[in-house]
């Protein structure tokens, strides 16, 4: 019986190949996106737990409040005597082990030179924790000796090339001499961090380095990734607690104005909750968003419904040419029992084809995914047992879902009239499928304007003033030999007229505000410390002329000043929130900023130093005095012009002033860029899905036209004979199916408002929702419905009448 | 071997009433050979419908081999059909993804028949319409003739005691035709029970009896001698 089912099943396909090629098409497209975006969000999902002890792993976070008790920093790090003293102070935990990102760093080895960037410092435990795989040395001893480093296979290959990397000596800075002890494989792509070489912590003790008593005592330097391992089943709020009382004990005196757990907080953060729910203000590396994982499964769905609604509506347009052989089925003797799983067995084939095809297709377009998710995907997540199992009973749950409708809809056909060619589909039947065309169209056009808007958020996040001029600057690190001889480098680089300014700061534009001290303003005859956060920037005098930064009043740091150093310079939004009138009225007044006493000389105007995710921020940039210069990177400003010319003596004259470190640089409109990279991949995915989504939908609409008007040929033929023209039998027969996408408009533009109104609440800045874009997305929905439907509207409008009204 | 009394059968939709069957009482005998005549509309197919349990009376009883079958639900009237009635359509009606074989092999699949005397039988009837040689032709290969024969060939496969034809020349010319009367003679001098409605006099003549009908009722029954 089930021969003879497959049988007439794959016969019936090849002999109507187009719609069965529609029909596998549709399915096809839609596993093919469910399984990409499986992939991706599998992988999301898998982030960290390659650790053994994945589970019992957590990370200590750090969280800041202003004097009001509102949060106005989280860190992902702490500072060292955490670490120092929770081993002793908290038994329950059976180890501790940190990370500390040492920033850009000139390495070399022989001849070859390195700006290392992915250098830590690690405990020597690290390897106890984490399920790192350690290649050579020993992983209990390789981190234990000062100045004794570690490898990836990758940065080995770098500096050593095919030469054996044990016991071999990087100079780091010029300064330090360390030995390769061991070579680790590389962190998983699905880790939430990635180092390329770690340091031995001890390295850390060394007075010339940072000091034995400085990783006791020094509670202000929150940069170091803590991580704890937990025993089984603990419940780690026993621990967070207890967390506050640890603060006050040893952490007492450091705060002037009381306990120090009111105005810090440290928390627990799960390890394999780090990529999809940390949000802090500093992370090891761009995390991913447990948001965009639902909304990805929310488009897998959907793209699932509409190629499921699609296949039923093909398949109930495809029985009014099956009615005859259903009738004789009937007649006979076959049960509706039986015509029931004949027609099952029809959509599960097909569907079993979709899936074998959508898993190769899958294959195909991985790299396509990749390339546009800047993720490294494979195809292998597929084939895990979790996932191959639910993928082999596919075909049927699908097959089942979207066949059942189509076969309890034929097989309840009465045998006399089928037979009789009195068959019509009943009006029951219609309505249930344009309930399916609205469907679809509903998510196509909610889609369509939620791709729109992201389009439209993107551009104009990356087209607003920034209120600065970042074009054509490049930024270099300043560290290692550099500020020795930065005043020469920058008098000889600037006689060059490729070069308009050049200056140094604690940060640059792009990056994070992340420094902050208590600020003081005169309250009548005293300073009073003032309840707003207000960041700092630590720059030399040329930073805004570097960045054509305009001044609202006063003046920016000059030479020409000798006591600059006790001067400050606030933007717009500070002014605001201090509460003064104007830019003009905040010249001249005294201000204290962490220990600095001094006045304001100027205000810039307000500039997005962040991102567009961030709201302005107050901001003070402040004049280290010579002797204690806070800078960490060096931005050129390049005049117009040949940019690789002058790229080309930047970087010869860098090599002359600085011969230890490299000469590396970033555009800084390309760290703007960089900042919407992941905004700008989601909005590729999301467009791309978008598009397969429509087609498929059009598939849909082009099955239920066809059926449609085959119903009504006779209708036609009649009107012809009458003396209607093909225009006019067109827009009848049009006019049916753009009803229904303006059903599908008047239910899609709320969702798709309040989905895009939730989503763009992320950005404080962001753009209006507009009418206009709703009305477009309806429009488009219905020229592409009406150009799919006239395309058989077209076709029954030409044909012959008399031929129409003899079938009849 | 039939017998149906006071059937009725109405159409009804929302606003007309049409009397398919009003009242009618007709007997069949076992081995009879009867042919139902009549204008179009008289309610020839519908009574043909109703004998091949096809379609329900509203009301009257209809006794199939004894038993009362008016009442039969679907599944009831599936089982009987399968087993005990053969149809021949006058558009013959056969699948257009199945072979010649796989056409006439489909009964017997329905009734749970084995593959090895499925192929055995479908031989057997196969050779007897004489079409054997196209048994793995696509109906759309064959001749109207050829496909009529296919149909006989079909309706007979299970044995049934009652084959119910409904103008089966209708779309054949009067040479395959005829060969199509001969058959169902042939097999209802075998002993099985034919049934035919017809619009030509030519083919009633095969018949037994003719029974002509006229607005839901017989009116006028000829014996054929």
């Amino acid at each position: 019986m089930v021969r003879n089912y497959l049988k007439i099943a794959i016969r019936n396909l090849l002999r109507h190949r187009f719609i069965s090629f529609i029909n596998l098409f549709g399915l096809t497209a839609g596993l093919t996106c469910c399984l990409l975006i499986t992939t991706y969000i599998l992988n999301e999902l898998s982030y960290d737990k390659y650790n053994a002890n994945a589970d019992n792993i957590y990370r200590v976070t750090r969280t800041f409040n202003n004097q009001n008790g509102v949060v106005s920093l989280k860190l992902s790090t702490v500072s060292p005597p955490f670490g120092y003293y929770f081993p002793t102070d908290f038994p329950e935990i059976k180890k501790m082990t940190r990370l500390l990102d040492n920033g850009p760093i000139p390495a070399r080895y022989k001849e070859k030179i390195i700006n290392e960037d992915g250098m830590f410092f690690a405990d020597e435990n690290l390897f106890d924790v984490f399920s790192i795989n350690v290649l050579k040395g020993n992983p209990k001893t390789a981190l234990t000796d000062p100045f004794s480093i570690m490898l990836t296979e990758e940065t080995a290959k770098k500096y050593f090339g095919d030469e054996d990397p044990i016991n071999k000596v990087i100079r780091f800075n010029s300064q330090f001499d360390c030995k390769v002890t061991g070579i680790y494989k590389a962190f998983p792509s699905n880790a939430h961090m990635h180092p390329g070489m770690l340091m031995s912590f001890n390295t850390l003790k060394d007075s010339t380095v940072y000091g034995e008593e400085q990783l006791r005592t020094n509670w202000g330097n929150n940069s170091f990734f803590t991580y704890i391992l937990l025993p089984p089943h603990f419940n780690p709020e026993n621990l967070e607690k207890r967390f506050p009382a640890f603060l006050d004990k040893r952490m007492a005196g450091q705060y002037d104005s009381g306990k120090p757990s009111k105005f810090t907080k440290i928390e627990l953060q799960k390890l394999t909750d780090i990529h999809l729910r940390s949000h802090t203000d500093y992370e090891a590396e761009a995390n991913g968003d447990i948001k965009r994982v639902y909304i990805f499964s929310a488009i897998a769905l959907f793209i699932l419904l509409i190629a499921c609604i699609n296949y039923m509506n093909l398949s109930t347009a495809r029985s009014a040419l099956r009615a005859r052989e259903i009738g004789i089925r009937k007649v006979i003797g076959a049960r509706k029992k039986e015509l029931v799983l004949q027609f099952l067995s029809e959509s599960i084939l097909v569907c079993f084809a979709a899936t074998l095809a959508a898993l190769f297709f899958t294959w195909l377009a991985l790299p396509w995914l990749n390339k546009i998710s800047g993720q490294e995907l494979l195809i292998q997540t597929l084939l895990s047992p979790q996932i191959i199992i639910p993928l082999a009973i596919t075909p049927f749950v699908i097959g089942t879902m979207s066949g059942l409708y189509p076969a309890l809809f034929m097989s309840a056909f009465q045998p006399i009239k089928t037979l009789k060619g009195l068959f019509k589909v009943g009006g029951g039947s219609i309505s249930f499928r344009k309930v399916l065309v609205v469907t679809q169209f509903s998510i196509s056009i909610i889609l369509i304007i939620t791709t729109f808007i992201v389009f439209q958020q993107l551009h104009f996040m990356q087209s607003k003033s920034l209120g600065l001029d970042k074009d054509q600057v490049i930024s270099t690190a300043y560290s290692g030999e550099v500020p020795k001889n930065y005043d020469a480098f920058r008098t000889e680089l600037l006689q060059n007229s490729s070069f308009k300014d050049m200056s140094r700061s604690s940060r640059i534009p792009s990056g994070r505000l992340l420094d902050n001290q208590g600020a003081s303003t005169m309250d009548g005859d005293s300073l009073v410390p003032v309840k707003t956060d207000i960041k700092y920037v630590s720059t030399d005098q040329d930073f805004a002329s570097t960045y054509g930064i305009p001044l609202k009043a006063g003046r920016y740091f000059s030479r020409d000043f000798g006591s600059d150093t006790a001067s400050f310079v606030l933007n717009e939004t500070a002014v605001k929130m201090l509460n003064w009138k104007s830019p003009q009225d905040a010249i001249g007044k005294v201000f204290k900023y962490g220990n600095q006493n001094g006045r304001i000389i100027g205000v810039l105007q307000d500039f997005h130093f962040e991102s567009m995710h961030q709201a302005i921020v107050p901001m003070v940039m402040v004049m280290t005095p010579p002797s204690q210069p806070y800078y960490n990177s060096i931005s050129i400003k390049i005049k117009g012009g040949n940019t690789a010319q002058a790229i080309a003596v930047f970087e010869r004259t860098w090599k002359k002033f600085f011969p230890e470190t490299p000469a590396d640089y970033q555009f800084v409109d390309d760290n703007y860029k960089k900042l919407y990279e992941s905004e700008q991949r989601q909005a590729s995915i999301f467009s791309a899905f978008a598009c397969i989504a429509i087609i498929i939908a059009c598939l849909g609409l082009f099955g239920l036209s066809a059926f449609a008007i085959s119903q009504r040929v006779k209708e036609i033929g009649v009107r012809k004979v009458l003396g209607a023209d093909v225009s006019g039998i067109v827009g009848l027969l049009s006019k049916d199916f753009l009803k229904l996408v303006a059903i599908a408009a008047v239910i899609a533009f709320p969702v798709a408002w309040y989905a895009m109104h939730s989503w763009l609440k992320d950005f404080a800045y962001r753009v209006n929702i507009q009418w206009w874009v709703f009305i477009v997305a309806g429009l488009l929905a219905a020229f592409i419905a009406f150009t799919t439907v006239s395309f058989q509207a077209i076709k029954a409008a030409m044909a012959n009448p008399v031929k129409s009204l003899r079938t009849e | 071997m039939i017998k149906i009394t006071d059937l009725e059968k109405i159409y009804r939709t929302e606003e007309v009433e049409t009397v398919a069957l009003n009242k009618l009482s007709i007997e069949v005998k076992e081995g009879e050979f009867v042919a139902i005549m009549g204008p179009s509309g008289c309610g020839k197919s519908t009574l043909l419908n109703i004998l091949g349990l096809l379609d329900d009376p509203d009301a009257g009883s209809f006794i199939f081999n004894g038993i009362e079958v008016a009442k039969f639900n679907e599944r009831k009237r599936a089982d009987l059909r399968k087993r005990n009635i053969g149809f021949v359509f006058q558009s013959f009606n056969l699948i257009d993804e199945l072979t010649v074989f796989e056409n006439v092999e489909l009964p017997l699949i329905y009734t749970g028949v084995k593959s090895a005397d499925r192929k055995k039988r479908v031989e057997e009837v196969l050779d007897k319409v004489q079409i054997m040689h196209r048994r793995n032709h696509y109906p759309q290969q064959l001749s109207g003739g050829q496909q009529q024969r296919v149909a006989v060939a079909r309706a007979v496969v299970n044995n049934p005691k009652l084959i119910l034809a409904d103008e089966p020349t209708g779309n054949l010319d009067s040479s395959n035709g005829n060969e199509v009367m001969q058959m169902l003679t042939d097999l209802n001098e075998q002993g099985t029970t034919v049934i035919m409605v017809t619009h030509s006099e030519h083919d009633s003549r095969y018949s037994h009896r003719i029974i002509r009908m006229l607005d839901g009722q017989a009116i006028m029954e000829n014996i054929m001698v």
